[in-house]
Protein backbone atom coordinates (compact mmCIF):
# COMPACT_ATOMS: atom_id res chain seq x y z
CA UNK A 1 0.00 0.00 0.00
CA UNK A 2 2.86 2.56 0.98
CA UNK A 3 4.43 1.50 -2.28
CA UNK A 4 1.76 2.25 -4.32
CA UNK A 5 1.25 5.42 -3.04
CA UNK A 6 4.69 6.23 -3.39
CA UNK A 7 4.19 5.25 -6.72
CA UNK A 8 0.88 7.51 -7.10
CA UNK A 9 3.00 10.48 -6.18
CA UNK A 10 5.88 9.82 -8.62
CA UNK A 11 3.17 9.89 -11.20
CA UNK A 12 1.50 12.68 -10.33
CA UNK A 13 5.01 14.60 -9.62
CA UNK A 14 6.08 13.52 -13.23
CA UNK A 15 2.70 14.28 -14.51
CA UNK A 16 2.69 17.65 -12.96
CA UNK A 17 6.73 18.47 -14.54
CA UNK A 18 5.18 17.54 -17.94
CA UNK A 19 2.51 19.51 -18.31
CA UNK A 20 4.39 22.30 -16.59
CA UNK A 21 6.67 22.00 -19.55
CA UNK A 22 4.38 21.69 -21.76
CA UNK A 23 2.30 25.16 -21.14
CA UNK A 24 5.73 26.95 -20.88
CA UNK A 25 6.38 25.58 -24.46
CA UNK A 26 3.04 26.37 -25.85
CA UNK A 27 2.87 29.83 -24.41
CA UNK A 28 6.49 30.47 -25.69
CA UNK A 29 5.12 29.36 -29.47
CA UNK A 30 4.47 32.84 -30.69
CA UNK A 31 7.14 34.31 -29.44
CA UNK A 32 9.44 31.40 -31.18
CA UNK A 33 7.66 31.31 -34.33
CA UNK A 34 8.41 35.06 -34.49
CA UNK A 35 11.87 34.02 -33.78
CA UNK A 36 12.01 31.17 -36.32
CA UNK A 37 14.11 32.27 -39.14
CA UNK A 38 16.93 33.83 -36.95
CA UNK A 39 17.09 30.69 -35.04
CA UNK A 40 17.33 28.49 -37.94
CA UNK A 41 20.50 30.83 -38.92
CA UNK A 42 22.07 30.71 -35.88
CA UNK A 43 21.84 26.84 -35.47
CA UNK A 44 22.24 25.97 -39.51
CA UNK A 45 25.73 24.26 -39.15
CA UNK A 46 24.42 22.47 -36.01
CA UNK A 47 23.71 18.87 -37.39
CA UNK A 48 20.36 17.11 -36.36
CA UNK A 49 19.02 20.52 -34.86
CA UNK A 50 19.78 22.93 -37.31
CA UNK A 51 18.80 20.48 -40.40
CA UNK A 52 16.43 18.27 -38.87
CA UNK A 53 14.37 19.53 -36.10
CA UNK A 54 14.30 23.19 -36.97
CA UNK A 55 13.30 23.03 -40.58
CA UNK A 56 10.52 20.18 -39.72
CA UNK A 57 8.99 22.86 -37.64
CA UNK A 58 9.45 25.81 -40.10
CA UNK A 59 7.87 23.45 -42.59
CA UNK A 60 4.98 21.66 -40.48
CA UNK A 61 5.10 24.32 -37.75
CA UNK A 62 2.98 24.18 -34.53
CA UNK A 63 2.42 20.17 -34.43
CA UNK A 64 6.24 19.75 -35.32
CA UNK A 65 6.94 21.77 -32.54
CA UNK A 66 5.05 20.12 -29.93
CA UNK A 67 6.31 16.97 -31.38
CA UNK A 68 10.04 18.14 -30.53
CA UNK A 69 8.92 19.74 -27.35
CA UNK A 70 6.61 17.66 -25.56
CA UNK A 71 8.14 14.49 -26.64
CA UNK A 72 11.36 14.91 -28.00
CA UNK A 73 12.42 16.51 -24.95
CA UNK A 74 10.13 15.87 -22.17
CA UNK A 75 8.79 12.72 -22.41
CA UNK A 76 11.77 11.48 -23.25
CA UNK A 77 14.42 13.04 -20.85
CA UNK A 78 11.65 12.96 -17.98
CA UNK A 79 9.85 9.99 -18.80
CA UNK A 80 13.45 8.22 -19.10
CA UNK A 81 14.73 9.22 -15.88
CA UNK A 82 11.25 8.44 -14.80
CA UNK A 83 11.26 4.73 -16.11
CA UNK A 84 14.49 4.04 -14.40
CA UNK A 85 13.51 5.15 -11.22
CA UNK A 86 10.24 3.44 -11.10
CA UNK A 87 11.81 0.13 -12.57
CA UNK A 88 15.51 -0.10 -10.84
CA UNK A 89 14.11 -0.53 -7.20
CA UNK A 90 11.42 -3.06 -7.99
CA UNK A 91 12.64 -6.05 -7.17
CA UNK A 92 16.57 -5.38 -6.53
CA UNK A 93 15.11 -2.49 -3.94
CA UNK A 94 13.31 -5.27 -1.95
CA UNK A 95 16.62 -7.28 -1.78
CA UNK A 96 18.67 -5.01 -1.13
CA UNK A 97 16.71 -3.29 2.01
CA UNK A 98 15.94 -7.02 2.96
CA UNK A 99 12.35 -7.81 2.75
CA UNK A 100 12.45 -10.01 -0.58
CA UNK A 101 11.90 -13.09 1.67
CA UNK A 102 8.96 -11.24 3.64
CA UNK A 103 7.70 -10.02 -0.01
CA UNK A 104 8.05 -13.77 -0.87
CA UNK A 105 6.39 -15.22 1.77
CA UNK A 106 2.79 -14.35 1.18
CA UNK A 107 0.43 -16.80 -0.54
CA UNK A 108 0.52 -15.75 -3.89
CA UNK A 109 2.83 -16.69 -6.94
CA UNK A 110 5.75 -14.69 -8.20
CA UNK A 111 4.40 -14.21 -11.52
CA UNK A 112 1.62 -12.21 -9.62
CA UNK A 113 3.81 -10.29 -7.40
CA UNK A 114 5.51 -9.12 -10.08
CA UNK A 115 2.93 -8.74 -12.31
CA UNK A 116 1.44 -6.26 -10.13
CA UNK A 117 4.69 -4.49 -9.22
CA UNK A 118 5.36 -4.25 -13.07
CA UNK A 119 1.84 -3.10 -14.07
CA UNK A 120 2.19 -0.39 -11.47
CA UNK A 121 4.74 1.07 -12.30
CA UNK A 122 4.15 0.50 -16.21
CA UNK A 123 0.85 2.81 -15.29
CA UNK A 124 2.67 5.45 -12.87
CA UNK A 125 4.97 5.97 -16.17
CA UNK A 126 2.21 5.94 -19.22
CA UNK A 127 -0.58 7.48 -17.50
CA UNK A 128 1.36 10.90 -17.42
CA UNK A 129 2.33 10.72 -20.92
CA UNK A 130 -1.32 9.97 -22.09
CA UNK A 131 -2.81 12.51 -20.22
CA UNK A 132 -0.49 15.33 -20.56
CA UNK A 133 -0.42 14.99 -24.28
CA UNK A 134 -4.55 15.23 -24.45
CA UNK A 135 -3.75 18.68 -23.16
CA UNK A 136 -2.19 19.48 -26.02
CA UNK A 137 -5.38 20.49 -27.89
CA UNK A 138 -6.40 22.64 -25.23
CA UNK A 139 -3.13 24.32 -24.29
CA UNK A 140 -3.01 25.19 -28.27
CA UNK A 141 -6.44 27.38 -28.54
CA UNK A 142 -4.54 29.84 -26.14
CA UNK A 143 -1.77 30.41 -28.77
CA UNK A 144 -4.38 30.21 -31.89
CA UNK A 145 -3.52 26.80 -32.36
CA UNK A 146 -6.87 24.40 -33.28
CA UNK A 147 -5.76 20.98 -32.98
CA UNK A 148 -7.38 17.25 -32.62
CA UNK A 149 -7.05 15.14 -29.77
CA UNK A 150 -6.41 11.73 -31.80
CA UNK A 151 -3.26 12.16 -33.37
CA UNK A 152 -1.63 13.66 -29.88
CA UNK A 153 -2.84 10.22 -28.49
CA UNK A 154 -1.27 8.03 -31.45
CA UNK A 155 2.13 10.16 -30.55
CA UNK A 156 1.87 9.36 -26.77
CA UNK A 157 0.99 6.14 -27.34
CA UNK A 158 3.94 5.54 -29.63
CA UNK A 159 6.37 7.34 -26.89
CA UNK A 160 4.52 5.11 -23.82
CA UNK A 161 6.19 2.25 -25.93
CA UNK A 162 9.21 3.34 -25.97
CA UNK A 163 9.47 4.28 -22.39
CA UNK A 164 8.00 0.85 -21.60
CA UNK A 165 10.60 -0.47 -23.05
CA UNK A 166 13.52 1.53 -21.56
CA UNK A 167 11.15 0.66 -17.69
CA UNK A 168 11.21 -3.11 -19.26
CA UNK A 169 14.77 -3.72 -19.60
CA UNK A 170 15.70 -1.87 -16.05
CA UNK A 171 12.98 -3.67 -14.42
CA UNK A 172 14.78 -7.03 -16.23
CA UNK A 173 18.40 -5.62 -14.52
CA UNK A 174 16.10 -5.60 -11.30
CA UNK A 175 15.32 -8.74 -11.05
CA UNK A 176 18.65 -9.88 -11.97
CA UNK A 177 20.29 -7.34 -9.04
CA UNK A 178 20.45 -6.63 -5.46
CA UNK A 179 21.58 -2.92 -5.73
CA UNK A 180 19.05 -0.79 -7.06
CA UNK A 181 21.82 2.21 -7.29
CA UNK A 182 23.26 0.23 -9.25
CA UNK A 183 20.96 -1.02 -11.54
CA UNK A 184 19.98 2.83 -11.85
CA UNK A 185 23.20 4.17 -12.44
CA UNK A 186 24.00 2.37 -15.19
CA UNK A 187 20.38 2.09 -17.14
CA UNK A 188 20.74 6.35 -16.50
CA UNK A 189 24.16 5.90 -18.09
CA UNK A 190 22.96 3.96 -21.31
CA UNK A 191 20.47 6.21 -21.79
CA UNK A 192 22.24 9.36 -21.22
CA UNK A 193 24.97 8.22 -23.56
CA UNK A 194 21.75 7.58 -26.65
CA UNK A 195 20.78 10.70 -25.87
CA UNK A 196 23.98 12.28 -26.31
CA UNK A 197 25.28 10.63 -29.74
CA UNK A 198 21.44 11.58 -31.30
CA UNK A 199 22.96 14.71 -31.57
CA UNK A 200 26.23 13.63 -33.16
CA UNK A 201 25.84 13.64 -37.18
CA UNK A 202 27.72 10.26 -37.64
CA UNK A 203 26.65 8.20 -35.13
CA UNK A 204 22.77 9.57 -34.88
CA UNK A 205 21.59 7.05 -36.52
CA UNK A 206 22.76 4.51 -33.92
CA UNK A 207 20.93 6.15 -31.25
CA UNK A 208 17.88 4.44 -29.74
CA UNK A 209 15.79 7.43 -29.59
CA UNK A 210 15.70 7.45 -33.21
CA UNK A 211 13.07 5.21 -32.44
CA UNK A 212 10.99 7.96 -31.07
CA UNK A 213 11.87 11.38 -32.60
CA UNK A 214 10.10 13.57 -35.11
CA UNK A 215 11.09 11.59 -38.10
CA UNK A 216 9.01 8.64 -36.87
CA UNK A 217 5.96 10.83 -34.81
CA UNK A 218 5.26 13.09 -37.30
CA UNK A 219 4.10 10.74 -39.51
CA UNK A 220 1.79 9.51 -36.81
CA UNK A 221 0.68 12.39 -35.95
CA UNK A 222 0.08 13.59 -39.93
CA UNK A 223 -1.80 10.71 -41.24
CA UNK A 224 -1.84 8.39 -38.63
CA UNK A 225 1.09 6.33 -40.13
CA UNK A 226 2.26 3.55 -37.39
CA UNK A 227 5.87 2.18 -38.41
CA UNK A 228 5.30 -1.05 -37.65
CA UNK A 229 8.84 -2.17 -37.46
CA UNK A 230 9.69 0.25 -35.13
CA UNK A 231 6.05 -0.52 -33.37
CA UNK A 232 7.02 -4.54 -33.66
CA UNK A 233 10.38 -4.13 -32.01
CA UNK A 234 9.63 -2.04 -29.09
CA UNK A 235 6.49 -4.39 -28.32
CA UNK A 236 8.84 -7.09 -28.88
CA UNK A 237 11.53 -5.95 -26.61
CA UNK A 238 8.59 -5.59 -23.74
CA UNK A 239 7.30 -8.53 -23.87
CA UNK A 240 10.43 -10.30 -24.23
CA UNK A 241 12.02 -8.43 -20.85
CA UNK A 242 8.57 -8.91 -19.37
CA UNK A 243 8.91 -12.84 -20.04
CA UNK A 244 12.78 -13.14 -19.27
CA UNK A 245 11.86 -10.82 -15.62
CA UNK A 246 9.15 -13.38 -14.85
CA UNK A 247 11.79 -15.85 -15.55
CA UNK A 248 14.70 -15.03 -13.55
CA UNK A 249 12.03 -13.71 -10.26
CA UNK A 250 10.34 -17.27 -10.48
CA UNK A 251 14.24 -18.86 -9.78
CA UNK A 252 14.81 -15.65 -7.55
CA UNK A 253 16.48 -16.40 -3.90
CA UNK A 254 15.51 -13.92 -1.54
CA UNK B 1 -0.14 -41.51 8.21
CA UNK B 2 -2.69 -38.64 7.04
CA UNK B 3 -1.18 -35.98 5.24
CA UNK B 4 -3.20 -33.37 7.21
CA UNK B 5 -0.41 -30.91 8.84
CA UNK B 6 2.35 -33.23 7.74
CA UNK B 7 5.31 -32.02 6.71
CA UNK B 8 7.27 -34.26 4.54
CA UNK B 9 10.38 -33.85 1.94
CA UNK B 10 12.55 -36.52 0.23
CA UNK B 11 15.72 -35.54 -1.40
CA UNK B 12 15.62 -31.98 -1.16
CA UNK B 13 18.71 -30.36 -2.31
CA UNK B 14 20.16 -26.70 -2.71
CA UNK B 15 23.93 -25.98 -4.15
CA UNK B 16 24.98 -22.73 -4.51
CA UNK B 17 27.93 -22.77 -6.90
CA UNK B 18 29.76 -25.77 -5.46
CA UNK B 19 28.66 -25.95 -2.07
CA UNK B 20 25.71 -28.28 -1.29
CA UNK B 21 23.63 -25.90 1.58
CA UNK B 22 21.52 -28.82 1.37
CA UNK B 23 22.21 -32.33 0.97
CA UNK B 24 19.31 -35.19 0.50
CA UNK B 25 17.68 -36.42 3.18
CA UNK B 26 13.85 -37.79 4.34
CA UNK B 27 12.25 -35.92 6.37
CA UNK B 28 8.70 -36.30 8.34
CA UNK B 29 7.44 -33.72 10.64
CA UNK B 30 4.23 -33.52 12.63
CA UNK B 31 0.72 -33.68 12.64
CA UNK B 32 1.37 -31.44 15.55
CA UNK B 33 4.02 -30.61 17.79
CA UNK B 34 7.32 -28.47 17.91
CA UNK B 35 9.93 -29.87 15.90
CA UNK B 36 13.28 -28.01 16.31
CA UNK B 37 15.83 -28.11 14.08
CA UNK B 38 19.05 -27.35 15.53
CA UNK B 39 22.43 -26.72 13.66
CA UNK B 40 24.94 -24.14 13.70
CA UNK B 41 24.96 -21.47 11.35
CA UNK B 42 25.50 -22.14 7.53
CA UNK B 43 24.59 -26.10 8.54
CA UNK B 44 21.64 -25.45 5.93
CA UNK B 45 18.66 -24.89 8.69
CA UNK B 46 17.10 -21.22 7.13
CA UNK B 47 17.64 -23.06 3.42
CA UNK B 48 15.73 -26.25 4.22
CA UNK B 49 13.02 -24.01 5.81
CA UNK B 50 12.87 -21.27 2.93
CA UNK B 51 13.11 -24.65 0.41
CA UNK B 52 10.17 -26.24 2.01
CA UNK B 53 7.87 -23.23 1.03
CA UNK B 54 9.35 -22.72 -2.14
CA UNK B 55 11.26 -19.48 -1.42
CA UNK B 56 14.36 -21.13 -2.18
CA UNK B 57 14.19 -23.23 -5.33
CA UNK B 58 15.11 -26.20 -4.93
CA UNK B 59 17.85 -28.35 -7.23
CA UNK B 60 16.19 -31.89 -6.59
CA UNK B 61 14.04 -33.41 -4.43
CA UNK B 62 10.35 -33.22 -3.33
CA UNK B 63 8.11 -32.17 -0.50
CA UNK B 64 4.42 -31.68 0.69
CA UNK B 65 2.89 -29.79 3.63
CA UNK B 66 -0.20 -30.96 4.45
CA UNK B 67 -0.76 -33.01 1.49
CA UNK B 68 -0.09 -30.14 -0.63
CA UNK B 69 3.09 -30.66 -2.95
CA UNK B 70 5.62 -28.35 -3.55
CA UNK B 71 5.28 -27.56 -6.96
CA UNK B 72 6.11 -24.51 -9.40
CA UNK B 73 6.83 -21.39 -7.11
CA UNK B 74 5.36 -22.88 -4.03
CA UNK B 75 2.55 -20.84 -4.20
CA UNK B 76 -0.33 -23.52 -2.80
CA UNK B 77 2.16 -24.59 -0.45
CA UNK B 78 2.82 -21.17 0.94
CA UNK B 79 -1.74 -21.35 1.44
CA UNK B 80 -1.36 -23.87 3.98
CA UNK B 81 1.86 -22.82 5.88
CA UNK B 82 2.77 -19.17 7.64
CA UNK B 83 6.94 -18.44 7.64
CA UNK B 84 8.75 -16.14 10.01
CA UNK B 85 11.60 -15.15 8.48
CA UNK B 86 15.02 -15.47 10.50
CA UNK B 87 16.53 -12.32 9.05
CA UNK B 88 14.49 -9.39 10.60
CA UNK B 89 14.02 -6.66 7.90
CA UNK B 90 10.85 -4.57 7.78
CA UNK B 91 8.88 -2.00 6.24
CA UNK B 92 10.16 1.02 8.73
CA UNK B 93 7.31 3.34 6.75
CA UNK B 94 4.33 1.40 7.49
CA UNK B 95 2.82 1.37 10.98
CA UNK B 96 2.40 -2.30 13.01
CA UNK B 97 -1.09 -2.23 11.85
CA UNK B 98 -0.46 -1.89 8.28
CA UNK B 99 2.65 -3.93 8.11
CA UNK B 100 0.56 -6.88 9.50
CA UNK B 101 -2.29 -6.11 7.50
CA UNK B 102 0.18 -6.62 4.61
CA UNK B 103 1.68 -9.33 5.98
CA UNK B 104 -1.71 -11.13 6.78
CA UNK B 105 -3.22 -10.42 2.86
CA UNK B 106 -4.28 -13.11 1.12
CA UNK B 107 -5.26 -15.16 4.30
CA UNK B 108 -8.44 -16.08 6.03
CA UNK B 109 -10.61 -13.30 6.74
CA UNK B 110 -10.01 -12.37 10.64
CA UNK B 111 -6.47 -13.11 10.54
CA UNK B 112 -5.36 -9.62 10.69
CA UNK B 113 -7.72 -8.98 14.00
CA UNK B 114 -6.12 -11.99 15.35
CA UNK B 115 -2.78 -10.64 14.41
CA UNK B 116 -3.55 -7.36 16.05
CA UNK B 117 -4.83 -8.99 18.91
CA UNK B 118 -1.25 -11.13 19.07
CA UNK B 119 0.66 -7.80 18.44
CA UNK B 120 -1.42 -5.99 21.75
CA UNK B 121 -0.64 -8.90 23.25
CA UNK B 122 3.37 -8.71 22.78
CA UNK B 123 2.70 -5.12 24.09
CA UNK B 124 3.27 -3.62 20.21
CA UNK B 125 1.97 -0.03 19.74
CA UNK B 126 -0.05 -0.79 16.54
CA UNK B 127 0.00 2.81 15.20
CA UNK B 128 3.37 3.41 15.43
CA UNK B 129 5.72 2.92 12.59
CA UNK B 130 8.02 0.21 12.37
CA UNK B 131 11.03 2.16 11.60
CA UNK B 132 10.32 3.11 15.63
CA UNK B 133 10.94 -0.11 16.39
CA UNK B 134 13.51 -2.20 18.73
CA UNK B 135 15.31 -5.44 17.37
CA UNK B 136 12.59 -7.25 19.43
CA UNK B 137 10.00 -5.22 18.95
CA UNK B 138 10.04 -6.19 14.61
CA UNK B 139 10.40 -9.92 15.84
CA UNK B 140 7.32 -9.82 17.91
CA UNK B 141 6.02 -7.78 14.53
CA UNK B 142 6.73 -10.91 12.45
CA UNK B 143 5.67 -13.49 15.10
CA UNK B 144 1.93 -11.63 15.26
CA UNK B 145 1.90 -11.68 11.37
CA UNK B 146 3.22 -16.04 11.43
CA UNK B 147 0.95 -17.00 14.38
CA UNK B 148 -2.44 -15.33 13.26
CA UNK B 149 -3.35 -17.10 10.28
CA UNK B 150 -5.46 -20.17 10.15
CA UNK B 151 -3.00 -22.83 8.87
CA UNK B 152 -2.21 -26.10 9.53
CA UNK B 153 1.92 -25.53 9.09
CA UNK B 154 3.79 -22.54 10.41
CA UNK B 155 7.88 -22.90 9.47
CA UNK B 156 9.50 -20.40 11.97
CA UNK B 157 13.12 -19.75 11.61
CA UNK B 158 14.55 -18.90 14.93
CA UNK B 159 11.58 -16.92 16.60
CA UNK B 160 13.03 -16.40 19.31
CA UNK B 161 16.10 -14.66 18.42
CA UNK B 162 16.52 -10.93 20.12
CA UNK B 163 14.22 -11.64 22.86
CA UNK B 164 14.80 -10.62 26.40
CA UNK B 165 13.91 -13.74 28.64
CA UNK B 166 10.61 -12.63 29.64
CA UNK B 167 9.51 -12.40 25.69
CA UNK B 168 10.93 -15.30 24.99
CA UNK B 169 9.04 -17.00 27.79
CA UNK B 170 5.63 -15.80 26.06
CA UNK B 171 6.35 -16.70 22.84
CA UNK B 172 7.27 -19.85 23.98
CA UNK B 173 4.17 -20.05 25.88
CA UNK B 174 2.18 -19.21 22.36
CA UNK B 175 4.33 -21.53 20.61
CA UNK B 176 3.01 -24.63 23.18
CA UNK B 177 -0.38 -23.77 22.62
CA UNK B 178 -0.92 -23.26 19.31
CA UNK B 179 0.93 -26.90 18.86
CA UNK B 180 -1.50 -27.70 21.40
CA UNK B 181 -4.38 -26.78 18.83
CA UNK B 182 -3.11 -29.10 16.35
CA UNK B 183 -0.82 -26.79 14.82
CA UNK B 184 2.05 -28.41 13.16
CA UNK B 185 5.24 -26.20 13.99
CA UNK B 186 8.63 -26.38 12.78
CA UNK B 187 11.17 -24.11 14.26
CA UNK B 188 14.64 -23.34 13.71
CA UNK B 189 16.73 -22.32 16.98
CA UNK B 190 20.08 -22.06 18.46
CA UNK B 191 19.06 -21.82 21.79
CA UNK B 192 19.49 -25.47 23.33
CA UNK B 193 17.87 -25.06 26.66
CA UNK B 194 14.79 -23.21 25.03
CA UNK B 195 14.45 -26.33 22.56
CA UNK B 196 14.32 -28.52 25.83
CA UNK B 197 11.27 -26.38 27.39
CA UNK B 198 9.79 -26.26 24.25
CA UNK B 199 10.18 -28.88 21.94
CA UNK B 200 8.16 -32.30 21.33
CA UNK B 201 11.40 -33.20 18.93
CA UNK B 202 15.11 -31.90 18.06
CA UNK B 203 16.42 -32.35 14.94
CA UNK B 204 20.16 -31.88 13.75
CA UNK B 205 21.37 -30.75 11.15
CA UNK B 206 25.00 -29.91 9.91
CA UNK B 207 26.51 -29.01 7.10
CA UNK B 208 23.21 -29.54 5.25
CA UNK B 209 23.14 -33.29 6.77
CA UNK B 210 20.51 -34.47 8.97
CA UNK B 211 21.88 -36.57 11.88
CA UNK B 212 20.33 -39.45 12.63
CA UNK B 213 17.81 -38.59 15.49
CA UNK B 214 18.15 -41.83 17.28
CA UNK B 215 22.02 -41.50 17.87
CA UNK B 216 21.36 -37.60 18.72
CA UNK B 217 18.63 -38.20 21.27
CA UNK B 218 21.60 -40.62 23.46
CA UNK B 219 24.11 -37.89 22.94
CA UNK B 220 21.53 -35.26 23.89
CA UNK B 221 20.99 -37.07 26.67
CA UNK B 222 24.70 -36.96 27.64
CA UNK B 223 25.23 -33.56 27.07
CA UNK B 224 23.23 -32.79 29.80
CA UNK B 225 25.13 -34.78 32.22
CA UNK B 226 28.34 -32.68 31.78
CA UNK B 227 30.00 -29.97 33.46
CA UNK B 228 31.10 -27.48 31.98
CA UNK B 229 34.04 -25.34 34.34
CA UNK B 230 36.20 -22.29 33.98
CA UNK B 231 38.92 -21.95 36.30
CA UNK B 232 41.07 -18.70 37.35
CA UNK B 233 44.36 -20.28 35.45
CA UNK B 234 44.56 -23.75 33.44
CA UNK B 235 44.60 -26.83 35.71
CA UNK B 236 46.61 -29.95 34.87
CA UNK B 237 45.40 -32.63 33.67
CA UNK B 238 46.69 -34.75 36.03
CA UNK B 239 45.48 -32.50 39.20
CA UNK B 240 41.91 -32.46 38.12
CA UNK B 241 42.11 -36.78 37.69
CA UNK B 242 43.75 -37.05 40.72
CA UNK B 243 40.65 -34.73 42.59
CA UNK B 244 38.52 -37.18 41.01
CA UNK B 245 39.78 -40.89 41.41
CA UNK B 246 37.80 -43.54 40.99
CA UNK B 247 35.32 -41.99 39.06
CA UNK B 248 34.19 -42.70 35.54
CA UNK B 249 34.26 -39.54 33.35
CA UNK B 250 35.57 -38.01 30.08
CA UNK B 251 37.73 -34.92 30.31
CA UNK B 252 38.41 -32.47 27.75
CA UNK B 253 40.77 -29.45 28.80
CA UNK B 254 41.19 -26.43 26.80
CA UNK B 255 43.28 -23.64 29.07
CA UNK B 256 40.85 -22.33 31.43
CA UNK B 257 38.40 -24.34 30.14
CA UNK B 258 37.26 -27.93 31.26
CA UNK B 259 34.08 -30.18 30.03
CA UNK B 260 33.31 -32.97 32.02
CA UNK B 261 31.10 -35.90 31.02
CA UNK B 262 29.59 -38.33 33.68
CA UNK B 263 28.30 -41.30 32.17
CA UNK B 264 27.67 -42.43 35.55
CA UNK B 265 25.34 -39.54 36.39
CA UNK B 266 27.31 -38.10 39.58
CA UNK B 267 27.73 -35.06 38.53
CA UNK B 268 26.93 -32.77 41.22
CA UNK B 269 29.36 -35.27 43.59
CA UNK B 270 31.93 -34.77 41.12
CA UNK B 271 31.61 -31.23 41.39
CA UNK B 272 32.05 -31.37 45.72
CA UNK B 273 35.44 -33.21 44.71
CA UNK B 274 36.41 -30.32 42.49
CA UNK B 275 35.48 -27.89 44.53
CA UNK B 276 37.32 -29.46 47.56
CA UNK B 277 40.70 -29.82 45.89
CA UNK B 278 43.18 -27.77 46.74
CA UNK B 279 45.85 -28.31 43.81
CA UNK B 280 43.15 -26.77 41.20
CA UNK B 281 42.65 -23.08 40.96
CA UNK B 282 39.93 -20.92 41.75
CA UNK B 283 36.47 -21.81 39.95
CA UNK B 284 35.02 -18.90 37.83
CA UNK B 285 31.95 -20.49 36.62
CA UNK B 286 30.21 -23.42 36.95
CA UNK B 287 27.80 -24.52 34.53
CA UNK B 288 26.27 -28.41 34.87
CA UNK B 289 23.70 -30.37 32.44
CA UNK B 290 23.75 -27.84 29.40
CA UNK B 291 25.91 -28.02 26.73
CA UNK B 292 26.61 -24.79 23.74
CA UNK B 293 25.32 -26.10 20.24
CA UNK B 294 28.88 -26.16 19.27
CA UNK B 295 30.16 -28.60 22.22
CA UNK B 296 26.79 -30.60 21.51
CA UNK B 297 28.25 -30.49 17.93
CA UNK B 298 31.39 -31.51 18.99
CA UNK B 299 30.10 -34.56 20.63
CA UNK B 300 27.80 -35.09 17.87
CA UNK B 301 30.44 -35.89 15.01
CA UNK B 302 33.39 -35.63 16.83
CA UNK B 303 35.19 -32.64 15.30
CA UNK B 304 36.19 -29.26 16.45
CA UNK B 305 34.97 -25.58 14.88
CA UNK B 306 31.24 -26.37 14.22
Amino acid sequence: MARLRATFWFALALGVLLEAMLVAAILFWPEFLENLSSIRAMAKDLPVLGDEVLAKIDEQGFPAYVLVQHFFKGCNALGTAAAVLFAAPAIAGEAHRGTLELFLARPYSRARLLSERWLSGALALTLPVVLTSLSVPYLGECVNEYESYGPYLACALHQSLFLLAIYALTFLGSCLSANPTRVALVALFVCVFQFAIYMVKHVTHLSLFRLCDMAVLMPLHEDGRWNAAIVGALVLTIGAAYAASVFVFRRRCP
Amino acid sequence: MSAAGVIQSAGLTRRFGTNVAVKPFELTVGPGGITVLLGPNGSGKSTLLRMLLGLVPRDAGTATIDGVPLAGDGRTVRTRATYLPGELHVYGELTARAHLAWCVRGRDARALERACALATHFGLPLERRVRAFSHGMKRQLLLAAALAPAVPVRVLDEPTEGLDPTHRAQVLELLRADAERGTTLLVSSHHLGEVERAATRELFLRQGELLDEAAARVLHQRARESLRLVFASAPTRVGLERALTGRTLELTLDEQRATLFFPAGDGLECLRLLLAARELPPLRSVVYGELSLAELYRLLYGVEGV
